[in-house]
């Protein structure tokens, strides 16, 4: 039995159902000042303008949506950015090309570590400034070690390359067979026919599941709204590619598919200096990167031994 | 009676804290989010994708001032230039040519202008195998010596391309050697690299760290 | 048909009337956790509003307390269920009615686990998403798809088992057999399935060796089968004292058992992995840091030496008949609660982020709001758990029954109501 005596008197109602003024007032008073604190504690959402869209709630699958159904998302895309920017883009949905299969080399005794690939993706790819999205992280490894756990993040000399390092940036590797496309509990994301891993911004739920399965840690998430300036938007949008994502979505490299998926370089390859990134259709035989795994001797497949398959090589030519 | 006169206070209790709880909502006395430091915007220069250098054929292809490579406005036709070195068997460079800083090679290798410069006709340059080679074709010259990574250029694996993947789309443009390199002083140039990434919350516990640290 | 709907209905409207009925230390605990309840959701409208930046989350440490308690909460609840075993497989009749108990503790945690997963996400809006049929599914490649299923199909499973029982008890009516044994023995697997499918959230990520380790999946048997019987070990003790309802030292003592083999199992586990990490001197890097940090980066260490320090004299007193007294016995539960609370999240959550797969260290704290949260769903929890078994010891007793219901609704302890009952 119990240690001690329970009070035997509760506060249950004198008599069957009628209870006395008193009581009744009092637990009145506690159940509407209750109400009142609940309600009172939702009050922050009064600032909550991101959710309200009945359109944006229903909003279908990609796979799913019908050619004019995209049409009526694609224009509603385009009439959001206006509104948030001042600037009427052009945001297409753009298939991938058939025979074509994306594959990125970076030529490590080329890079020389000047960040301009982060740079220009940030600004080709519309993304969000403060909060930092940056998809490419440059790494400063020292010579002779491709242990990733060597590398160093936040390298700032007066100039680069440093002597006794290498610099290998890393970005998503458009992995054949992609940790992040087998975790994901929505199919948010997935890889098309070209070998780009694609994510529907809105389809995305925020579980972050995608991000702790990435190996290469490629893929970033939306911690709150984006803040792009306006001088900087990059009004030549995809669907699937640079359009401004929202608060609570996941995003990362796509190969810049608003690019390449008209025939055009990766931004990040443009700006490269020193012509250490290379890209092209693996299927073609004669395009440049075709010829490099063809003629160069060693490929690094980052994290090789995951089973990741990576479409990115790394190499060196001295 | 006890509990009762207990459960009433509780009850009561519970209304005022009810109550100043729902003013403390309304008030948001906590939690506000801390306005988060902007970073500064990257400066433009490094969103720039032109080359290091400007090539004798960009200057001929946008109509620019070429007086700097007529040779003969200064030197004779038909005299070659006369090299110097000084003891240590350094080339000396003239005052009229003092922009150019010798590095084309170590231990002193190249150090013979002609090595290059055609020296019975300034205007063109020339091959170890006595090829002569136009200053817009420069890098047939190149290629004459760094045989491999000419066959690489050729192919588009070594050196800048820019413009479409797919030719049917569109044209490219693929630089010349001299784009990127200074032909007497050929390596790569380094660079002040553009700023390194912030981290969203900016935490205290390492500030110091960046640099040593990973 | 309609007089038996007619009959559901006055029960659910008594067992909901009844929530509210109690004696002043009832209120006093009820408005509390009410208070940290209202907390928490301002906290959540909040980040509603901002994002997860309230959070101290981060890209490199992209889950933190919230996925850190669902994991500890999911174990809590496949073990309050296992205490099914001794009473229908080895016929424990002591224990028999405690089942109901047990299941009430699975069905709070799993409230809160599904609470923890919710706030946590980027887009809850989009929630329907998961939803097989309506959205896009990904079953079965997806190991959070699976968990979506498991621990729904559990919460339904639990509450037709207690909800069936607890109304044919109201109604003085023998249960059917049909209608709950075979539950029953599901739910005994389904409750190991769904901490294993959980486990394999994180052992299936290749990229995370801290994780992608086979030692993971039985280590949460263990230590889920150490904190559940523990918390419930206490929560017998809490209802035995506050309601009149017989509950005998001797079913504690049962349950002393499993969590005595339990946490024998689990520092075993743990003895192989610190061999395993440590003796070769290849750890993984997050092995390191974990236990005795990482290029100057230190904050988990105390946390886990805490944890395996509680964890051992837990064992101890374990194993030493000292705490088949139930004061030791109470101090013993506590430790393993908490001590298995700090692996489970700064054991194994945070520390698979650290360092990132691109060897960055980049170290985690909860923000206030991040707190606010949990606490408001602890709170919910406890509210819930509190609730139902408000509804159910007066049932169980009988003070609560289809026979006395034109009487007014019975405290607590049920002496008025008992007087009143009588004709």
């Amino acid at each position: 039995m119990s240690a001690f005596e329970p009070n035997l008197q509760s506060d249950a109602p004198a008599s069957g159902g009628d209870m006395d003024r008193r009581s009744f007032l009092r637990t009145s008073a506690v159940l509407a000042s209750g109400l009142a604190a609940l309600a009172a504690s939702l009050s922050p959402l009064r600032k909550l303008d991101d959710y309200v869209s009945l359109e944006r709630f229903v909003q279908k699958y990609y796979k799913e949506l019908t050619p004019e159904e995209m049409k009526q998302v694609l224009k509603r895309i385009e009439n959001e950015v206006e509104r948030q920017y001042g600037i009427r883009p052009h945001v297409r949905d753009l298939k991938p090309m058939d025979g074509v299969e994306f594959v990125y080399a970076l030529n490590l005794t080329r890079c020389i570590g000047c960040r301009k690939c982060v740079h220009a993706c940030v600004q080709e790819n519309n993304q969000s400034r403060t909060p930092e999205i940056q998809y490419i992280r440059v790494l400063k490894m020292p010579h002779g070690s491709l242990d990733v756990e060597k590398g160093e993040h936040n390298y700032a000399p007066e100039s680069v390359p440093e002597k006794g390092f290498f610099y290998m940036p890393v970005q998503c590797q458009q992995c054949k067979n992609p940790p992040c496309v087998k975790v994901c509990p929505v199919h948010a994301t997935w890889q098309e026919t070209d070998g780009i891993t694609v994510v529907d911004y809105d389809w995305c739920i925020g579980c972050r599941y995608c991000e702790a399965a990435c190996p290469y840690w490629a893929r970033r998430f939306n911690f709150t709204q984006p803040s792009i300036p306006k001088e900087r938007i990059n009004p030549d949008m995809a669907y699937l590619g640079n359009r401004p994502r929202r608060q609570g979505v996941m995003e990362k490299c796509h190969f810049c598919i608003q690019r390449t998926r008209v025939g055009r370089y990766p931004a990040c390859l443009e700006v490269c200096p020193a012509g250490a990134r290379k890209f092209g259709n693996i299927l073609d035989p004669n395009s440049e990167i075709s010829y490099i795994l063809r003629t160069k001797r060693v490929f690094i497949q980052l994290k090789e031994e995951l089973g990741t398959s990576p479409r990115f090589f790394y190499y060196f030519d001295v | 009676m006890n509990g009762r006169f207990k459960a009433a206070w509780v009850l009561r209790g519970l209304v005022v804290l009810f109550v100043g709880l729902a003013a403390a909502f309304l008030l948001d006395l906590w939690g506000r989010p801390t306005p988060l430091r902007a970073i500064p915007l990257v400066d433009p220069a490094f969103l720039d994708t032109a080359t290091v250098r400007r090539s004798y054929a960009d200057l001929v292809r946008a109509k620019e001032d070429l007086s700097d490579f007529d040779c003969y406005a200064c030197h004779e036709k038909n005299k070659p230039p006369v090299l110097r070195y000084d003891e240590h068997q350094n080339l000396l460079i003239p005052t009229e040519h003092s922009d150019i800083v010798m590095g084309h090679g170590q231990h002193g290798r190249n150090n013979n202008c002609f090595n290059c410069h055609n020296e019975t006709n300034l205007e063109l340059l020339q091959t170890r195998d006595g090829r002569q080679v136009k200053f817009t074709d420069s890098s047939q010259l190149c290629g004459s010596c760094h045989g491999p990574t000419y066959e690489d250029w050729e192919a588009g694996a070594h050196g800048r391309i820019s413009g479409y993947w797919n030719r049917s789309r569109g044209p490219i443009k693929r630089q010349d050697c001299i784009n990127c390199h200074n032909p007497h002083s050929p390596p790569f140039p380094s660079r002040h690299p553009a700023p390194g990434p912030h981290l969203l919350h900016e935490l205290t516990e390492a500030p110091a760290r960046a640099e040593t640290a990973h | 048909m309609t007089h038996a709907l007619r009959d559901y209905l006055v029960f659910l409207r008594r067992c909901g009337r009844i929530a509210f009925v109690g004696d002043w230390r009832y209120y006093l605990w009820m408005g509390v956790l009410t208070v940290f309840c209202l907390l928490g959701l301002n906290a959540y409208a909040k980040q509603l509003v901002n994002g997860l930046i309230t959070t101290g989350m981060s890209d490199q440490v992209s889950w933190g307390v919230y996925i850190a308690n669902f994991t500890f909460l999911v174990g809590v609840a496949a073990a309050a269920v296992m205490m099914v075993i001794p009473v229908y497989i080895y016929d424990n009749e002591e224990l028999h009615d405690l089942v109901i108990f047990g299941e009430l503790l699975a069905v709070a945690a799993i409230l809160m686990c599904l609470a923890f997963v919710t706030v946590d996400l980027g887009r809850p809006d989009r929630f329907w998403h998961l939803i097989p049929g309506l959205g896009q599914l990904n079953f079965p490649a997806s190991m959070l798809s699976w968990d979506v299923i498991v621990l729904n199909g559990y919460l339904l499973l639990n509450v037709h088992i207690c909800g069936y029982l607890l109304y044919c008890r109201y109604r003085d009516l023998k249960p059917s057999k049909w209608f709950y044994i075979p539950f029953v023995f599901v739910a005994i697997g389904w409750a190991v399935s769904i901490h294993t499918v959980t486990a394999f959230l994180y052992v299936g990520l290749g990229g995370r060796p801290f994780w992608n380790s086979s030692i993971v999946g039985p280590r949460f048997i263990a230590s889920a089968f150490t904190a559940g019987p523990a918390m419930i070990i206490l929560a017998l003790q809490i209802i035995r004292r506050v309601t009149a309802y017989r509950i005998t030292d001797r079913a504690l003592l049962t349950l002393r058992g499993i969590v005595q083999v339990s946490m024998l199992i689990n520092v075993f586990l743990l003895v192989n992995e610190v061999f395993k990490e440590f003796y070769t001197g290849s750890s993984v890097a997050s092995s390191e840091y974990l236990y005795v940090g990482l290029h100057g980066y230190h904050a988990l260490v105390p946390w886990i030496w805490t944890a395996i320090t509680f964890n051992l004299v837990a064992m101890f007193l374990l194993v030493l008949p000292l705490s088949r007294s139930l004061k030791w016995l109470n101090l013993t539960c506590v430790l393993c609660i908490v001590g298995i609370w700090i692996e489970k999240g700064m054991g194994l959550v945070i520390p698979g982020f650290i360092p990132t797969p691109l060897g960055q260290m980049v170290e985690y704290r909860p923000s206030l709001n991040e707190t606010l949260i949990c606490v408001g769903i602890w709170a919910f929890g406890l509210l819930s758990y509190t609730v139902f078994l408000r509804m159910s010891v007066p049932i169980l007793q009988g003070r609560l029954a289809k026979t006395n219901e034109s009487l007014p609704d019975p405290g607590i302890d049920g002496a008025r109501a008992s007087q009143a009952a009588k004709p």
